[in-house]
């Protein structure tokens, strides 16, 4: 894993939206301790803003009432969270044995190639982000994207065209 | 010819089968009034005798395992249901989560009735975005529906259950990372003992099983355990969810019973090597377990005692089929990139040593390794296995092993020949 | 007492302390079992993997010694070709991300890493391809400074912070070979307590930034002391060295290991106390405003007692037992009123729950078992009727103004025994009869008493070039039956029963001797 240390800070303070705010009071009382709450809470930035800044880390943790570095911790520790802003559309290439073996280079090729995109870049329109990740669980119909939490399998170069012209 | 077995997969293939009201009509819930007259421990009983054996990977016995849980303790058990699968070349969970999230949910009533535990957590990995969505809103059906919640069945017992979602980390399915993770922490492994069935989520006794393990238990009440021990062979009894993937012509899940010829199930299930090309090997159960040559595989059987005796292992029944074209040095890196990628970095030789393999590995296929880079690569497998927390290390180690060993020829093909003065070499590499 | 229990070592028996695990067990009968990430203040954690042993028969038959009880009749393998094996292997780990600068590290000679490569690794690198890079350099608050690369990732310095001080500013971030101790932007180490963080630190990612780059670790002569900063009297061992040309001086202090008082910690302003006992000393010893001959002002204030139809002795309440009963003896045999009066030494609030008390007295404790007045009444009404006033090193100016000070003594002929200038106020200073520089805590030998009533020995190793008297010899040049220490220390056991069957301060235990239940300076 690649060092994530480093957070970036958006100079402003971070709080919930009101639908965050309430999903978090409403998350709280599935659990006996409110630390549980590091990692539903750090989903819910996520949700609310597609990455997480140092402000919210700082803010989970005043919130839940632990120290800023347990958080810290929890953030650089799992790869999903991004720690630093996203393009529109967030496309995570399956790198793993399965998709690996069924072409997933030809693709991570084709966006090098077309798009001069290359993992943990984005575009500069800011429009596509891609990231290389490990074993989404979709062997079977590798190689397999995910974007924006949707998945695309059974993928090839002439489908990553046809599916990439979709997006607005 | 070769025939697919219905016991978990019985709802797979119909529309609709994960809302509530389509899989009633085709038999869900059906076992709760039964449950709920008979004693926890004849559930438990049934379970033991039916054989199941937990479908995550490392097979442990389902019944025995609850039978570990302490008795008069004065603390809530918790279940904890296993849905990280992360293991490259495992995907079975995900259909059941999909296709069958309410089969899982019976499962999860008999599981908490059976050990006594009002409050099951369902540890989904982060990237499993629709199964989640699908799985929460099979939860609120069933929920309001009284299937689960305050009062559930005859004797008003009370379940909870709630998703909670990983974030990308492999360990995380290791079931002390797992517990660690629900606890608001990084996914880093418990020394054991204590065992979790002793002191696991928030230190109380806690049940840590597999999506399939648990979404099996519904046929075995409802049928019996005589009936599920018809499946499969006697020391692997019942069915399982096999992911074929890799160079095969039919990809896919398929269930059926253990003890089966793994070439037949390839060629017979998934189509066989694909684009008529040739066999080189096949990883049995999942990413950690050691290769097959294709003729080990030729005498190998799906069950965990065939593959013992090839020295691999049945793991998560993850089957991956490599063609001739695979290059097994790049296939050593690949594996090696994802083990170190995943290490969770709290033992030592985890943490630094699975790095310094897939640099070594790197250098080989670079073509600027000689043959004590080889050596070196090979013996870290040795040093490092067996001497951490938990067996990450040796989920990388086993494989890559194996990969050295079985096809050391290619290895060595991409050496440069030794230099004559290795100590100049060295010192001039340092600089 | 506790229960012992025999178990076998490499086939040897051995008698060790049950309910203990197998590194603390084996560590007291003088067995080493080496290991990182433990700390017996901090608890097992077993990530460094360096305890392994091999249980013989024992299930699993590998364990990590930290996390395994000692148990009667086990036969714990030690010496095994597979264990000898592990510890290697584990330190080539170790080794293959550190950068090899110990010529340039602060923790040479006193490295984990560096100890067991020679004991247990002692090969060459096979590390053919690049190491991990990372930060340098990095200021962690409260005076540590961190580099990435040297860290092990045991994980002491996070344990520390999240289980004792209970501030967790740090934790061990990301995962894998790029895992690395950090504090999260904006709120680094503050606390009263971080610098135990470099204590703990078993290599050289951690270090002090005001020791680092000062003295190597080996040139340095240490001294079993106890800090003198507050009525704790944390176990200490003052670092000190004597450089050609050059005066005695301390580097630094850091806290030794004592279970009923201090654990294996002190506070950070304890352990900036020594650069009081290097800097700002007095040096000369006056008389009417003169450099004068010891003798000649003590021959002076003698003829002045005699002379003198009240005399108030001052004590300090940091003095050693030793020095308050010699000049009690004075105080007797010349009819002289002692006072230990030191309300100032309290600083209301200032404390907490673990090692930092409110009292910045070492000795207070000592004072009330001597039976010394301290109140200030007391200390009024003498000060008053006095016409001789001999301060025996209590800095009077943490309790009264200059003014107070004036008032109480305008009329008093005054001898000012001090080991820094201003303890009597500056104005007072240049009115005095004489003064005397006295030597400090570090320099002399003695017992204090500390606020659980625990009598700690503590030895002075500084040796100043400039030559002092310390309060006993002062006491002994002013006719105090005390001649010495030995003759203060029999006082001392007259009046305190309990220390009379030590026949010298240095036969006290290491852990000290309880001697009351006082609370005192609470």
């Amino acid at each position: 894993m690649s060092d994530r240390s480093k957070l970036i800070a958006t100079g402003k303070p971070f709080k919930f939206d009101k639908k965050r705010d309430t999903e978090f009071e409403q998350l709280v009382k599935r659990y006996p301790s409110r630390e549980s709450m590091v990692l539903p809470a750090l989903w819910l930035v996520q949700e609310q803003e597609s990455w997480v800044c140092q402000e919210a880390i700082g803010y989970i943790a005043d919130r839940i009432g632990t120290f800023a570095s347990k958080v810290y911790e929890v953030a650089t520790f799992y790869s999903m969270f991004n720690l630093h802003p996203v393009g529109k559309y967030h496309i995570c290439v399956c790198r793993t044995l399965s998709c690996w073996l069924r072409g997933k280079q030809d693709i991570v090729n084709y966006f090098r190639d077309e798009l001069n995109l290359t993992p943990g870049k984005a575009t500069e329109d800011k429009k596509f982000s891609l990231e290389e990740v490990e074993c989404l669980g979709h062997c079977g119909s590798a190689p397999v994207l995910q974007i924006n939490g949707e998945f695309y399998e059974n993928m090839d170069v002439d489908k990553v065209k046809k599916l990439l012209a979709t997006f607005k | 010819m070769m025939q697919e077995a219905k016991i978990l997969s019985a709802k797979f293939a119909i529309k609709n089968s994960n809302k509530l009201t389509v899989a009633k009509k085709h038999g869900a819930y059906q076992t709760l009034d039964k449950l709920f007259s008979s004693k926890q421990g004849d559930v438990i009983e049934i379970v033991k005798n039916s054989g199941l054996r937990g479908r995550g990977g490392a097979g442990f016995p389902t019944g025995m395992k609850w039978s570990f849980l302490p008795k008069g303790l004065d603390k809530p058990v918790y279940l904890a249901v296993n849905a990280d699968e992360s293991e490259p070349g495992t995907f079975k969970d995900r259909y059941i989560l999909a296709q069958d999230p309410h089969l899982l949910i019976e499962g999860i009533i008999i599981a908490c009735y059976a050990i006594n535990s009002h409050d099951a957590y369902i540890y989904i990995r982060g990237e499993y975005t629709t199964q989640r969505t699908i799985l929460q809103n099979a939860i609120d059906e069933a929920c309001k529906a009284g299937l689960i919640g305050e009062k559930v069945g005859k004797q008003n017992y009370r379940i909870n259950i709630t998703i909670h979602r990983g974030a990308g980390a492999y360990i995380c399915g290791e079931e002390t990372a797992l517990l660690e993770s629900i606890e608001g922490k990084k996914g880093q492994p418990r020394s054991k003992p204590p065992f979790p069935a002793v002191e696991g989520l928030y230190a109380c006794p806690t049940i840590i099983n597999n999506v399939q393990s648990i979404a099996s238990l519904p046929w075995i009440i409802q049928n019996g355990a005589m009936a599920y021990k018809r499946y499969g062979i006697e020391s692997a009894t019942g069915t399982h969810l096999f992911g074929i993937s890799g160079h095969v012509e039919k990809p896919g899940v398929y269930e059926l019973p253990f003890g089966l010829p793994l070439l037949d199930v390839i060629n017979e299930m998934a189509g066989g090597v694909w684009k008529g090309r040739k066999l080189k090997g096949v990883i049995p159960g999942g990413s950690s377990c050691p290769v097959l040559t294709p003729e080990e595989a030729a005498t190998a059987t799906l069950d965990y005692a065939s593959m013992a005796e090839h020295k691999t292992m049945f793991g998560s029944g993850g089957i991956v089929v490599l063609d001739e074209t695979v290059s097994m040095p790049e296939l050593a890196v690949n594996l090696t990139q994802f083990y170190h990628h995943e290490s969770c970095g709290q033992c030592t030789p985890c943490r630094e040593g699975l790095g310094w393999m897939e640099k070594i590995l790197k250098k080989i296929v670079a073509g600027e390794a000689t043959m004590r880079d080889l050596n070196l690569v090979r013996e870290l497998c040795d040093n490092i296995e067996g001497k951490t927390v938990c067996v990450l290390a040796a989920a990388c180690t086993m494989p890559i092993r194996a990969l050295l060993d079985k096809y050391r020829d290619e290895f060595e093909a991409l050496l440069k020949p030794e230099p004559t003065d290795a100590v100049t070499e060295a010192s001039a590499e340092q600089e | 007492m506790t229960e012992m229990i025999k178990l076998f070592v490499n086939g040897e028996e051995v008698e060790v302390e049950s309910g203990k695990n197998l590194i603390d067990a084996l560590e007291k009968v003088g067995i080493e079992i080496p290991h990182f990430c433990y700390h017996p203040a901090l608890g097992a954690d077993g990530n460094c993997r360096m305890c392994l042993v091999g249980i013989e028969d024992g299930r699993p038959p590998v364990v990590p010694a930290c996390k395994t009880l000692a148990k009667e009749g086990m036969k714990v393998l030690l010496d095994a070709d597979n264990i000898k094996k592990i510890q290697h292997d584990v330190m080539e780990l170790e080794f293959i991300n550190h950068p090899t600068d110990c010529p340039i590290c602060d923790q040479a000679g006193e490295c984990k890493l560096q100890d067991y490569y020679m004991k247990y690794e002692g090969t060459e690198s096979r590390m053919w391809v690049p190491q991990v890079t990372k930060r340098k350099m990095q200021d962690f608050g409260g005076g540590v400074i961190h580099d990435q690369e040297r860290c092990v990732a045991c994980g002491r310095c996070v344990r520390f912070l999240r289980q004792i001080t209970r501030t967790g500013e740090l934790g061990l971030v990301n995962r894998g070979d790029d895992c690395r101790v950090e504090f999260f932007p904006g709120r680094p180490i503050n606390n009263r307590y971080g610098l135990n963080v470099v204590d703990l630190c078993p290599v050289g990612a951690l270090t002090s930034a005001d020791f680092r780059f000062k003295q190597r670790a080996w040139f340095l002569k240490r001294a079993e002391s106890i800090c003198h900063g507050c009525s704790k009297g944390c176990n200490i061992m003052v670092d000190h060295n004597k450089e050609k040309y050059e005066d005695d001086i301390i580097y630094r202090l850091r806290p030794r290991q004592n279970e009923q008082v201090n654990g294996w910690f002190m506070c950070d302003e304890g352990r900036m106390t020594y650069k009081l006992e290097n800097d700002n000393r007095l040096e000369e010893c006056t008389l009417a405003g003169a450099v004068r001959p010891l003798a000649d002002i003590f021959a002076d204030a003698e003829r002045r007692i005699e002379r003198a139809t009240k005399v108030l002795f001052l004590v300090s309440p940091s003095a050693s037992l030793e020095q308050l009963a010699a000049v009690q003896a004075l105080a007797e045999k010349t009819g002289a009123t002692v006072s230990a009066f030191s309300d100032g030494y309290i600083v209301k609030d200032d404390g907490d729950d673990f090692l930092i008390k409110d009292d910045k007295a070492a000795n207070r404790a000592g004072v009330d078992l001597l039976g010394i007045a301290k109140s200030r009444t007391h200390f009024d009404n003498m000060a008053k009727e006095a016409d001789v006033f001999i301060n025996f090193g209590n800095d009077l100016s943490r309790s009264l103004s200059e003014e107070q000070i004036g008032r109480l003594f305008s009329d008093t002929w005054v001898l000012n025994g001090a080991t820094h200038p201003g303890q009597l106020g500056a104005v007072m200073e240049k009115k005095v009869g004489s003064s005397i520089a006295l030597r400090s805590w570090s320099e002399y030998h003695g017992v204090v008493v500390n606020c659980d009533g625990i009598a700690q020995k503590f030895v002075g190793g500084v040796m100043k070039n400039v030559e002092r008297p310390d309060i006993v010899e002062m006491a002994a040049g002013l006719g105090s039956p005390a001649t010495g220490t030995a003759a203060a220390w029999a006082l001392v056991q007259k009046k305190i029963p309990a220390l009379a069957e030590f026949g010298g301060f240095l036969e006290l235990p290491a852990e000290g001797v309880k001697l009351t239940d006082n609370e005192a300076g609470k």
